[in-house]
């Protein structure tokens, strides 16, 4: 049972991975919430791979994930990745505060702290453009052949070291800045969600007829 | 015509189409299983499982690793599908390509292999450091 309920205590990344294929084929022969919590767990690392499949395959349909892509954002030459992330969005938070509203899910809000977001947003940007790809991206796009992903997925792999390092520093420093909590636009505006979210799906949508009027 | 009837063998997809039907998965995945996504997390726990093989006390240690636990989790399986369906995708509609310098490096760089990958290491360490921090 604890071992099970506790897999981050477990040794080595190999072990651990024997450790999930034992879950997996081994599932049928226990009872009772033992079963169940394993059960949770596996759905949610096959739900994990189903869904990045798709997004995976949605991302490489798009080009989104190409190194020419993302610099061009940047450089405000190609607005592929806009056209991509907006409509993305648009659905995504119609679909979310709709199923939020009838209480079937809830939000996940991360804290805002501005002078974590602020920092860290520009150091990444900084490491984004250097590197072409970002988390997400650098592994689609090795997954389309772009050898130099694997290069930048070795960097943030040690890039991810290192802030683990700096952690305890930045807790006592850049991460208190300007501290808000957890909040939201519509939260600090007063405003019911829905106006929120017309107001940005007709700003997004004003943004696609210029791209394409802008043929960009 | 034959040919735009298969979606799936298409090289391209409009990115309004590609984007919004990737905003219905979002919306599916947090419907289905409470999971929003995000690959940044994943970075920090394979990070730490490395670690762990050389150094597993000072992983113990650490305060970030006791906060971000090294396991396997939903969205390291995601990041792994994310490979996976780019490759999927690229091998159906025959547009996988091993590229080593994307062409619009080429174009300002040249062809020197070692100078892309040099930066790109480095600017991966850049961008996690800087996602991390930001919380993202």
């Amino acid at each position: 049972m604890t071992e099970w309920t506790r897999p981050e205590r477990s040794g080595s990344a190999l072990n651990q991975w024997f450790r999930v294929t034992h879950m997996l084929f081994c599932c049928g022969r226990d009872n009772g919430a033992h079963a169940v919590q394993k059960g949770v767990e596996i759905m949610d690392l096959i739900y994990g791979l189903i869904t990045g499949i798709l997004f995976g395959f949605l991302m490489q349909k798009a080009h989104v994930i190409r190194y020419d892509k993302q610099v061009g954002a940047m450089r405000l030459t190609d607005f592929t990745i806009f056209k991509f992330m907006l409509s993305a969005i648009i659905v995504g938070m119609v679909g979310i505060y709709f199923l939020k509203d009838f209480g079937i899910i809830s939000l996940s809000v991360k804290s805002t702290s501005l002078g974590a977001n602020i920092i860290g947003g520009l150091i990444f940007g900084i490491g984004w453009a250097i590197a072409g790809y970002c988390p997400g991206t650098a592994a689609g796009a090795l997954g389309e052949g772009r050898w130099d992903a694997l290069i930048v997925i070795f960097g943030m792999l040690a890039g991810a070291a290192l802030y683990a390092e700096a952690y305890p520093a930045m807790k006592a420093s850049i991460l208190t800045w300007g501290n808000y909590g957890k909040i939201t636009f519509p939260g600090i505006l007063g405003w019911n969600h829905w106006i929120v979210i017309i107001i940005l799906s007709v700003i997004y949508v004003g943004l696609f007829f210029l791209f394409e009027k802008k043929n960009v | 015509m034959v040919k735009d009837m298969n979606m799936l063998i298409r090289k391209t997809w409009s990115p309004y189409l590609a984007g919004a039907v990737a905003g219905l998965v979002l919306c599916l995945s947090v419907l289905i299983g409470g999971k929003y996504f995000g690959a940044s997390t994943t970075y920090v726990r394979s990070a730490g499982f490395l670690e762990k093989s050389v150094a597993s006390e000072h992983v113990a240690k650490s305060s970030y690793f006791v906060r971000t636990k090294v396991k396997v989790d939903w969205q390291m399986l995601f990041v792994i599908g994310v490979i996976l369906g780019a490759f999927i995708s690229a091998q159906m509609s025959r547009d996988f390509t091993a590229v080593a310098i994307p062409p619009m490096w080429k174009r300002r760089f040249g062809t020197n292999k070692a100078t892309r990958f040099l930066v790109a290491f480095l600017g991966g360490v850049i961008a996690l450091f800087g996602a991390r921090l930001a919380g993202g």
